[in-house]
C-alpha cells in the first residue's frame, strides 16, 4: 500500500463529519484541543477587557466611571474568568491537542469524554457570560467568601451563577484529568517506557493527578454553599453551628494547588521548548521529574498560608510558613536545570525564546514577592493590598501567560501547518513585556503605600494618583500588545505559506507527522527507543508514513491504537475507539439542564435531567465492547494482541479508578468538613446527636458485606460459564440493605435548617445513598450486558469495573455510617 | 503502576502526616481537648509524639523504597523515587519543627 493510499484509507476512518455538523459530533482530540484553545482565548479577551475597565476606574481618584456594585462584579468576573475559564481550559486544550501526538498514540483514551468535557466548559462558561451581560454577575471576589457570598451578604442570584457555572466547568476539568492520566499511563508508542516519556507528559501527569485531588474540595464547598443558599442548610453560618472558615479551608485546599496546576504545565512547556531553542537536550531530566512531582504534592500542604490573617495560633502559622518556603527548593531545581540547559547549548533568540526569557525575568520577581508574603509579619501588613495583586499577576502572567505564548509560537507551525511570515510578534512582545512591568511594578508600590485591593476608588492627596495613572497607562500598553499577539497568530494561521514538517529541528514525536495534521496522527505507530525519537532516527517520519510501524494496516475500518504496559511501554492490547457522535453534546446539554434547575430554583427539573443523563450514559457505555470473542488481532511486526475491551482491566477500568480517586477526595473533604465543624465551630455540640439504634448499623453492615461478595460470586459464576444472577441478586440485596440504613439516618436526623450537624448528616447519608444506588444500577446493567452477549466467560472486564464501584460504595458507606453514628454512640 | 506509586508515594505520605499533625494541633487547641480533661502540656506531648511518628514513618518509607521486593522496573524510576524518599524526610523535619519552637495555641 502506498503512503498516499494509506493516508486516504485512514482519513476515511478517522475524519470528523464534514461541514458544520462536524463541530458538534467530533470526538477527535486535534479538533477538540483546538476548540478548547480557541474558546479559552475568547475568554482571555473578555477577561482582558474587564481588566481594562478596572484600570480605567483606578486611573484617577474619585472616578465616576463605575460605582461600587459594578466594580465588584467586574473584578470578580475578571478573576473568575482568568482562572477558571481561561487558564485551566487553555492548559487542557494544549494537553488534549499535544499529548497523543507526543506520546505516539492516535487519540486520547476516551474520545467522547473529551467532547463531553468541552461542551460542559462551553455551557458553564456561557452561564457566567450571561450573568455578566445581564448585570447579575457574581460580586464577592474570585474566592467567594461567605458570609459575603451567602444569602446573608448576597441575597440575589449572583453568587448562584458562580457556584453553578464553575462547578459545571469543573466537571470538564475532571473529565480532562481522568483522560490525560489514563492516556499518559497507557496510550503510548511501543517501547516508550516511563523514562523515555517526553518531559511534558511527566508534567501533565502530575497536573492531571493534581486536578483529580485538588478540584473536589472546591466542588464540595460549592455544593455545600449552594445547599445553604437554596435550602438554608447552615454550613457556613456561625449562629447555627456552621463556620465560614470552613469555606476558606475548602477553597484554598483547592486554590493553592490550583496555582501550581496553572504553573506546572507552563514549566512543562519551558522544559520542552527551551532545549530545542538552545539546540540541545534538557539537562537533568530525572531531577526535573522529581522536582515536578515534589512541587505538585507539596503544593497541597500549604493552603493555610492564604489564611494567615484569620487569627490562627502561632504554631499553625509556623507550620504553613515553613511548608510554603519548601516549594522554593523544587522550583529552584527546575530553574537551575533550565539555566544549565541554556549553558550547555547554543541558544538562539527566536520568538519563543524571547517569551521564555521574559518568563525568567518576571517569574523570579514574582517568586521573590511570594517568599516575602510567606513571611507572616510581612503578610499581615500586605494582606489584601495591591501588593498582593501585583504579586499574583507576576506569577500568573510571568509564570503562565508568557510560557504559554512561548509554546503557542513554538507549536504554531504545527497547529496551522504554515510558516510564520508576518513579524508582528516581535513588536507585540516588547509592548507586552514593557507594559506589563510598568503596570505591576507600580502596583507593588501603591500596595505598600496602603491601597487596598477590591476597592472601587481612593481619595485625592494620598500620594497614589501618579502611580495609579502610570499603572493604568502600562495596562493599556500591555493590552495593545496582547491584541497584537492575537492578530499576529490569526493572520499567520490564515494567510501564509505552507511550512516544513519539523521547522525547529525538534526531537519529539509530534513533529513526525505531515502538516496539516491528519485526523489519525500516525499512519503507523512508531517504535520508540529514546527520549527524542526524531534525533535517534532522522528518517522516522517517512517510515511511519510508509506504514513500517505498528497498526499500519487500515484493515477493517475501525479506529485502532495501542495500549501499553505502564512502566515498560510494551504493547499489550489493541483498543478500538468509538466514532463520531452527538452524544457528548446532548449529554452536556441535559447535564446543563440539571444545573439550570438548581440555578433558577426549578427543582423539579433536576430529577428529570438526572434521569435523562442516566439514560444517555446507558447508551454511551452500551456501544462499547464486542459481542464475540475476537481472539488475537494482528498489530504489525508479527505482533498479535487481544482487544482491550476483552482484557480484565480495560481502559474503562483505569478511567474508573482515577475517577474514584477524585471521588474519594470529595468524600474525604466532606469528612474533613464534618470533623472541622465538630472541633472548632463555636456552636457545637448540636442539640442532639443521631441515636444510632440497632437497625441502622446492622442493616448497613450487612449490606456493606453482601454487595462486594455478591459481585465476586457473580464473576466466579460467569467465568465458570454459569448465569450471574445469584451473585447479582446478592449484590442488589446488599445495596438495598445499605440504602435503608442511609434512609433511616436521614429520617432520624433533625431539621437540617436548624443546625449544621443535621445538615451535614444529610449530606453524608445522601452521598452514601447516591453511590449505593449507582452501584446497584450498574449490577442491573451488567445483567443486561450478559444477556446481550457483551459479557462472556472470556470478556469480564466490565464485571471488574462494576466491582470497583461496588467496593467503593461499600467502603464509603462504612466510613459514612461510622461518621454518622459514632458521636451519638460515644455520648 | 508500582513505578508510579513509588514516585508519587513519598510526598503523598508527607502530606498525609503533615495534615494529620495539623489536625491534631487543631484538636489540641479546641474546646474538645479541655472538655476531655486534657491540658496544654498533654497537647504538646501528643504533638511531639505525632511528629516522631511522622518522621519515623517517613524514614520507613525511604528505607522501604530500597527493598528489592518493591524495586522499580527501571533504574530511572528507582533513583527518582529514592531521591524523593529522602527529600520527603527533610521536608517532614523542616515543616514540623514548629512543634518544638513555638507556643502551642496562642
Ligand atoms: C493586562 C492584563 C491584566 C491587568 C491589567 C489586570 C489587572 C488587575 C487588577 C487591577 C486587579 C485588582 C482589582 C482589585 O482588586 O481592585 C486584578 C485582579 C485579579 N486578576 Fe488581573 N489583570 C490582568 C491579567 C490577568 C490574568 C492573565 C490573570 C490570570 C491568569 C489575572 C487574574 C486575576 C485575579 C485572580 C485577580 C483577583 C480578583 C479578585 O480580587 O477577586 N489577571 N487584575
Ligand atoms: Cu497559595
Amino acid at each position: 500500500m502506498t503512503p498516499l493510499r494509506r493516508h486516504r484509507a485512514l482519513t476515511r476512518i478517522w475524519a470528523s463529519d464534514p461541514g458544520w455538523k462536524g463541530w458538534f459530533t467530533t470526538v477527535n482530540h486535534t479538533d477538540l484541543g483546538r476548540m478548547f484553545m480557541f474558546t479559552a482565548m475568547i475568554f482571555f479577551v473578555v477577561g482582558g477587557i474587564l481588566a481594562m475597565l478596572i484600570r480605567a476606574q483606578l486611573a484617577t481618584p474619585r472616578s465616576a466611571f463605575m460605582g461600587p456594585e459594578v466594580y465588584a462584579q467586574v473584578f470578580t468576573m475578571h478573576g473568575t474568568i482568568m482562572m477558571f475559564l481561561f487558564a485551566i481550559p487553555l492548559i487542557e486544550g494544549i494537553a488534549i491537542y499535544l499529548l497523543p501526538k507526543m506520546l505516539g498514540a492516535r487519540d486520547l483514551a476516551f474520545p467522547r469524554l473529551t467532547a463531553f468535557g468541552y461542551w460542559c466548559y462551553v455551557f458553564g462558561g456561557s452561564m457566567l457570560l450571561f450573568a455578566m451581560l445581564t448585570g447579575l454577575a457574581p460580586d464577592s471576589g474570585w474566592f467567594l467568601y461567605p458570609p459575603l457570598s451567602s444569602t446573608l451578604g448576597s441575597p440575589g442570584i449572583n453568587s448562584d451563577f458562580w457556584l453553578i457555572g464553575i462547578t459545571f466547568v469543573e466537571i470538564s476539568a475532571i473529565c480532562a484529568a481522568v483522560e490525560i492520566t489514563v492516556t499518559i499511563l497507557r496510550f503510548r508508542a511501543p517501547g516508550m517506557s516511563l523514562d523515555k516519556m517526553p518531559i511534558f507528559a511527566w508534567y501533565m501527569l502530575v497536573v492531571a493527578l493534581m486536578i483529580l485531588t485538588g478540584f473536589p474540595p472546591l466542588i464540595l464547598g460549592s455544593v455545600l454553599l449552594e445547599l445553604e443558599r437554596a435550602f438554608g442548610w447552615p454550613f457556613f453560618q456561625v449562629a447555627e453551628g456552621g463556620d465560614s472558615l470552613l469555606w476558606q479551608h475548602l477553597f484554598w485546599l483547592f486554590g493553592h494547588p490550583e496555582v501550581y496546576i496553572i504553573f506546572l504545565p507552563a514549566a512543562g512547556i519551558i522544559s520542552t521548548v527551551l532545549p530545542v531553542m538552545a539546540r540541545t537536550t534538557l539537562m537533568g531530566y530525572g531531577w526535573v521529574v522529581a522536582a515536578a512531582v515534589a512541587l505538585g504534592v507539596l503544593s497541597f500542604g500549604i493552603w493555610v498560608h492564604h489564611m494567615f490573617t484569620t487569627g490562627i495560633p502561632h504554631m499553625a502559622l509556623a507550620f504553613f510558613s515553613a511548608a510554603s518556603t519548601l516549594v522554593a527548593v523544587p522550583t529552584a531545581v527546575q530553574i537551575f536545570a533550565w539555566i544549565g540547559t541554556i549553558w550547555k547549548g547554543k541558544p538562539q533568540l527566536k520568538l519563543p525564546m524571547l517569551w521564555i526569557l521574559a518568563f525568567f525575568a518576571t517569574f523570579v520577581i514574582g517568586g521573590l514577592t511570594g517568599v516575602m508574603l510567606a513571611v507572616v509579619p510581612f503578610n499581615w501588613q500586605a494582606h489584601d493590598t495591591h501588593f498582593v495583586v501585583a504579586h499574583l499577576h507576576y506569577v500568573l502572567i510571568g509564570g503562565f501567560v508568557f510560557p504559554v505564548l512561548a509554546g503557542l509560537y513554538y507549536w504554531l507551525p504545527h497547529l496551522t501547518g504554515r510558516r510564520r511570515f508576518f513579524r508582528l510578534g516581535e513588536p507585540a512582545f516588547w509592548l507586552v513585556f514593557v507594559g506589563f512591568h510598568v503596570t505591576f511594578l507600580a502596583m507593588h508600590w501603591v500596595g505598600l503605600l496602603g491601597q487596598r485591593r477590591r476597592t472601587f476608588t481612593y481619595e485625592h492627596g494620598q500620594g497614589w494618583e501618579a502611580i495609579n495613572l502610570i499603572s493604568s497607562i502600562g495596562g493599556f500598553i500591555t493590552a495593545i500588545g496582547f491584541a497584537l499577539v492575537l492578530i499576529d497568530i490569526a493572520i499567520n494561521a490564515l494567510v501564509t505559506l505552507r511550512g516544513r514538517r519539523n521547522p525547529w529541528g525538534a526531537g519529539t514525536l509530534e513533529w513526525a507527522m505531515p502538516k496539516p495534521v491528519p485526523a489519525y496522527n500516525f499512519a503507523s505507530l512508531p517504535p520508540v527507543r529514546g527520549r527524542e525519537p526524531l534525533y535517534d532516527d532522522p528518517g522516522l517520519d517517512l517510515r511511519i508514513a510508509r506504514g513500517e510501524g505498528y497498526l499500519g494496516d487500515p484493515g477493517d475500518g475501525r479506529r485502532k491504537t495501542l495500549v501499553v504496559d505502564i512502566a515498560s511501554g510494551r504493547p499489550e492490547q489493541v483498543v478500538v475507539f468509538p466514532s463520531n457522535t452527538a452524544l457528548p453534546i446532548v449529554m452536556a446539554l441535559v447535564t446543563g439542564v440539571a444545573f439550570l434547575g438548581v440555578l433558577i430554583k426549578a427543582f423539579w427539573l433536576v430529577p428529570l435531567a438526572v434521569l435523562g443523563v442516566a439514560a444517555l450514559a446507558f447508551r454511551w457505555v452500551w456501544s462499547l465492547g464486542t459481542r464475540t470473542d475476537e481472539g488475537l488481532l494482528d498489530a504489525g511486526h508479527g505482533l498479535s494482541l487481544p482487544l482491550a475491551s476483552a482484557s480484565t482491566r480495560p481502559p474503562g477500568w483505569w478511567g474508573t479508578a482515577f475517577l474514584l480517586v477524585a471521588n474519594a477526595t470529595f468524600f474525604a473533604s466532606l469528612l474533613f468538613g464534618y470533623a472541622f465543624l465538630w472541633t472548632v465551630a463555636p456552636n457545637w455540640p448540636p442539640p442532639a446527636y443521631l441515636e444510632p439504634g440497632l437497625a441502622g448499623p446492622a442493616l448497613g453492615l450487612a449490606g456493606i458485606v453482601l454487595a462486594p461478595l455478591g459481585l465476586r460470586l457473580a464473576e466466579r459464576l460467569l467465568r465458570a460459564g454459569h448465569a450471574m444472577t445469584p451473585g447479582l441478586a446478592i449484590a442488589l440485596t446488599g445495596a438495598a440493605a445499605t440504602a435503608s440504613a442511609g434512609v433511616l439516618a436521614v429520617l432520624a436526623s433533625a431539621d437540617p435548617q436548624g443546625h449544621a450537624y443535621d445538615a451535614i448528616v444529610r449530606v453524608i447519608a445522601g452521598y452514601v445513598l447516591i453511590h449505593v444506588v449507582l452501584a446497584a444500577a450498574m449490577s442491573v446493567y451488567l445483567a443486561a450486558r450478559r444477556s446481550a452477549g457483551f459479557v462472556s466467560p472470556d470478556r469480564y472486564g466490565e464485571v471488574r469495573i462494576v466491582r470497583l464501584w461496588t467496593d467503593y460504595a461499600a467502603i464509603t458507606a462504612l466510613l459514612g455510617l461510622a461518621a454518622l453514628h459514632l458521636p451519638g454512640a460515644l455520648t | 503502576m508500582r513505578d508510579v506509586l513509588r514516585v508519587f508515594g513519598p510526598f503523598s505520605v508527607w502530606f498525609a502526616c503533615f495534615s494529620a499533625v495539623y489536625g491534631l494541633h487543631g484538636l489540641v487547641c479546641s474546646e474538645r481537648w479541655s472538655a476531655a480533661g486534657l491540658s496544654l502540656w498533654d497537647g504538646r506531648l501528643a504533638l511531639l509524639a505525632a511528629c516522631i511518628a511522622a518522621v519515623s514513618i517517613q524514614v520507613g518509607v525511604a528505607l522501604m523504597l530500597r527493598a528489592p521486593r518493591l524495586a522499580a522496573s527501571s533504574g530511572f524510576t528507582q533513583s527518582v523515587s529514592l531521591w524523593l524518599g529522602w527529600a520527603a524526610v527533610v521536608a517532614t523535619l523542616w515543616s514540623l519543627f514548629p512543634v518544638v519552637v513555638t507556643s502551642t495555641c496562642t
